[in-house]
Parts: structure tokens; sequence; C-alpha cells
């Protein structure tokens, strides 16, 4: 299959496609039968060189790169309207392009028609080498580092930090310890207490020895996120999507929202060993983020050191991180300004649809923007 | 004559340190290693039980619930369709319900942790082989991780403190 059949915008009209002539007002069985039979072949095929998909097109350079990241700049599309520029801090479980996976449903394109200069940390695949790198480590080092160059390159002393999952429990993290780089706090789905966690996700995490696990094997083994995702809607996102497919397969814009969102579903890279075993044991398990007793390195993360207008989005039928584990965030920090954003969809639908583009993203902008002048 | 009878002494040691002797004397410890190993297995054996029991005890739910729910005869394309909704309702309910079960967590979180001492185990005879075979193990290579990853934070730490020192310094002059 060609990138061309890959692209809906490149795609003939599905009257032009390799559909059968409506011979008959009113099909056969023969004739149902054959049709089906040509769908699933179609699927088939597609489904073989789904990865061939294109996403992240929005046009951006590398201002940095590392072992561990690159940082984005995403080039402007507007006039800059908002004088603070934004830092996104994308999770490390898959890759960071759903946030731009494709030009109508584009989170960081919405950001900047709005007027907003926005970077990003795109987090590259840990290594056997990586075992040993912790939260410390990104939070205090590598997020650290992009926090400075973004400022530089934009002679500012402060930015609006945008974390989404476990990128915004990280960049709260950030925030208590450097708040003086940070402006504003704006996160999508954050983990932080898990106690109040009603997922799979975290109910599995409940009993893993994951300090075997790391030692064993080292780094999370994306076969073992696979497990758990194969958990999450197991037959109603699991299995009928496939049916959804096979019964859609002519319609490009379908196929085309579709290819995307299951390339970046099985686009996962591994996950530093003792970042896991952080996540899992100390946050999952003893929920020491919401109980102001985790460390990192020799420093305690405490929540109520925040003080910075926080933004904190949440999605009702979010079932990776159910919206009464991230919500608890507004409560613990000092900040005076905060507000708490509840929208009706999922996990991705929050960051990666028509619904936010139409719903999410005004709200979000406008409240970023009055905050970044 | 001493010369003589000193090189019979060293060709007699050679073997102490070639990989049979060494093979030789830790027939023990390969011997328990492998005893461990069948314990281990005997484990996972009765944690995949437990395991398969919960996930077939959800399948015969979703089963009899989709046998309830769903059209009795398949005439049309319709009832092909309303058997298929059921169907996944009825499975995505009982498999959900499973998976957010806190039984399904123990069951689980026990078979993950015998399958890793499993995989512990095994590891544990290849380390065997290989410092038999004088190779770097794992666990020393580990350990070179471990402190690569230590000297990387001293490093970070250092060039910190110094940028501070130099702002200082530059502040103090001006």
């Amino acid at each position: 299959m060609t990138q061309e059949a890959l692209r809906p915008d490149q795609q003939k009209p599905a009257n032009e496609q390799d559909k059968p002539s409506a011979q008959a007002a009113k099909p056969n069985a023969a004739d149902e039968i054959q049709d089906a039979f040509r769908k699933l072949e179609k699927t088939r095929s597609i489904l073989h060189s789904a990865g061939d998909i294109e996403v992240g097109q929005t046009p951006h350079e590398v201002l940095a790169e590392t072992r561990t990241y690159k940082l984005l700049h995403y080039q402007q599309m507007v006039n800059k309207t908002a004088k603070t520029p934004i830092l996104v801090v994308y999770a490390l479980i898959n890759r960071s392009y759903v946030l731009d996976l494709q030009q109508d449903k584009s989170w960081v394109k919405s950001l900047l028609s709005q007027g907003f200069d926005v970077y990003l940390i795109d987090w590259k695949t840990p290594t056997v080498a990586d075992k040993y790198v912790s939260f410390d480590d990104y939070v205090n080092c590598y997020i650290d580092d992009c926090v400075d160059i973004v400022l530089k390159k934009n002679k500012v002393d402060k930015l609006t930090l945008h974390g989404y999952c476990m990128g915004a429990s990280m960049s709260a993290m950030y925030t208590t310890l450097h708040q003086e780089k940070v402006r504003n706090l704006a996160v999508i789905a954050p983990v932080v207490d898990t106690e109040k966690d009603t997922t799979v996700i975290g109910n599995l995490a409940k009993n893993m020895d994951v300090n075997k696990m790391v030692d064993v094997i080292g780094n999370l083994p994306c076969e073992q996120l696979y497990a758990c995702y194969s958990a999450l809607k197991p037959f109603k996102q699991g299995v009928n999507k496939y049916f959804n497919l096979v019964q859609n397969i002519d319609n490009e814009q379908f196929v085309g929202n579709f290819l995307r969102i299951e390339k970046w579903l099985y686009d996962t890279p591994p996950i530093a060993g003792e970042t896991f075993r952080q996540w899992i044991s100390d946050i999952y398990q003893k929920n020491m983020l919401v109980k102001n007793e985790l460390k990192l390195g020799n420093d305690v993360i405490d929540l109520s050191k925040i003080k910075v207008p926080l933004l904190n989005i949440v999605a009702d039928e979010d079932h990776l991180v159910s919206p009464q584990c991230s919500a608890p965030l507004n409560d613990m920090v000092s900040s005076t300004d905060k507000r708490l954003m509840r929208f009706h969809t999922g996990h991705v639908g929050l960051i990666a649809s028509l619904y936010s583009q139409n719903n999410v993203l005004p709200k979000v902008g406008q409240w970023l923007k009055a905050r970044s002048q | 004559m001493n010369k003589m009878f000193n090189f019979w002494t060293d060709v007699m040691k050679l073997p102490t340190i070639g990989p049979m002797y060494a093979f030789s004397k830790d027939i023990g410890a390969y011997a328990n290693d492998f005893i461990n190993l069948g314990k281990i297995m005997a484990e996972l054996k009765a944690d995949m039980d437990s395991y398969w029991s919960l996930v077939n005890a959800a399948y015969i739910k979703a089963a009899k619930e989709t046998a309830e729910r769903a059209p009795k005869q398949l005439l049309s394309k319709d009832d092909f369709e309303n058997y298929r909704r059921a169907a996944i309702e009825a499975f995505e309910d009982s498999f959900t319900a499973l998976f957010a079960s806190p039984e399904f967590s123990t069951v689980y979180g026990k078979l993950f942790s015998t399958q890793l001492d499993m995989s512990k185990a095994m590891q544990g005879i290849a380390e065997k082989n290989f410092k038999t075979l004088n190779l770097p193990t794992r666990s020393e290579v580990d350990e070179i991780l471990k402190d690569v990853a230590e000297l990387k934070r001293s490093v970070r730490e250092l060039r910190k403190n110094a940028e501070m020192a130099k702002d200082d310094t530059r502040s103090a002059t001006t």
C-alpha cells in the first residue's frame, strides 16, 4: 500500500475506489458475502501498512537533542500574542505525537493558532543503559535543561509548564522544586491521588512486585504495557474497533483516524526501570505524591509549595487516570488562582479529538492567554 | 630436578583455572539450581491454574449472558448484528469486572511474581556459566550501570554548583 493510500487527503472519493458497482438496490446474500470478503481483504492489507501513516506533521525544528530527549520548537502560525512560552511535557508512555496526531485534531496546532509559542519534550526510547534513570533525572536534569533552553531562547524568566498524564505528574514535581521558572502550571490528567484511582491499571499496579521486576528484567518491556492495555475495555475497544474498521473500510476519513490512533497505541517504548519502580511503588502503591513524601534525590516533593496559577484538566470518562485521581491536585496546592476543568470525554479524547478541538482547547487557550502576558 | 617437579606441579594445577574444573566444582550448586527451578515451575503451574480459573469463570459468565441477551435465531443481517452487540456487551462487562476486581489483581500479581522468579533462577544459572567462562555477568554490568547513573548525577550537581559559584563571583565583582 502506498503512502498516498494511507492519507485520506490524497485519496480518491469512495465511489471511485474498488467497490463493486451497485447492481441492485437490494443486494442478495451472495453479494453481501462477497462484499464482506472484499472488506476483510482490504482491512488486512491496510492494517499491514498501518505503521506508514504520517503523524506529527506540524512544522517544527529540533532545538536540542540528547540521548534521552528531543526538544521540539513549533513554527509560529499566527503572530505571537502570548508572551509566555509553553513547554509541553509529554508522558513516558507511548509517543508524544498523539498531541499532534493529525492536522484537524492537533493539540499543538490549536495552541499555535491561538498565538502561543509552543515547545515539546519528545522522550526517546530508553535503552538497557538507562535502567537506573529515575524521576530525579527526568525532573531535575532533563526537564530542567529544556526549561533553561526555552527561557534562554525566548529571553524570559518564566514559562508555562504543560504536562500530559505522567508528564503532568512530572510537571507538578518540577514546579514544587523550581517554581522560580514556572509562571503557570497547566496539567492534563495528572496521576496524583492513586488511592482514589478506580481504573484497571491502578488495580493491577497495586499488587505488582515492581522491585523484583526491575531487578530481574530491568526496563519495563513494551509487552508488559500491552498486557495492561489489553485489560482496558478489552472488547468494546480491543475487539469491537476492528469490527467497526471492517464496516467502515471504504470511509477514508474513518480509516485515517483509526490508523493514526492504532499506530500511536502500538508505538510503545519501554520505561526506564528505576523510574517505573518509583512510579508503581512510590506513587501507585504507597501514594507518596499525595502524602508529600515522594523523594527525588534529596528533595521531597511537597505539592503544597506550588503557588503558581494552576489549571487541571480532567476527563470524566478517563479509564487510564480516573478524574478522582487527578482532581485532588487542586486541593493540595497553595495557589490562589486555580481551576479544575472537567470534560465529558476519555483520556485520549481529551487531547486528540474533534471534541477537544471544539470544547477543550478554546477554554484552555483562554485560561492560558489571560496568564501569559 | 626441582625445576622438573615444579613444572609438573604447575601442570597439575592447570585444570583448576579451566572451565572443566570450575564446572565440576560447581556441580552441586547446579543441581540445587535445577531443583529450585523445578519448584518454581510447580508454583508457576499452580498460579497459572488460579489465573485461568478466573478467566474461565469470566468467560462462562459472559457466554451465559450472551445466550440470554442475544437473538435466539440468526435469520437476518440484523440478527447477526444484534448478536455481535450482545456478545461484546456481555464479554466487556464480565471481563472488565474481572480485571477491576481485587482478586484478579492478587492472582495476576502472584503469577507475574512467579514468572519473575523463574527468570531469576534461569539468570542465576546463566550467570554461573558466564563466571565459569570468565565472562562479565549481568549483575556485574548492572553494577557498572548503577555507578554510571550515580556519576552522572554527581557531575550534574558539580556543574550546577560550579555555575552558581561563577554567578556569585560575577555578581560580587559587578
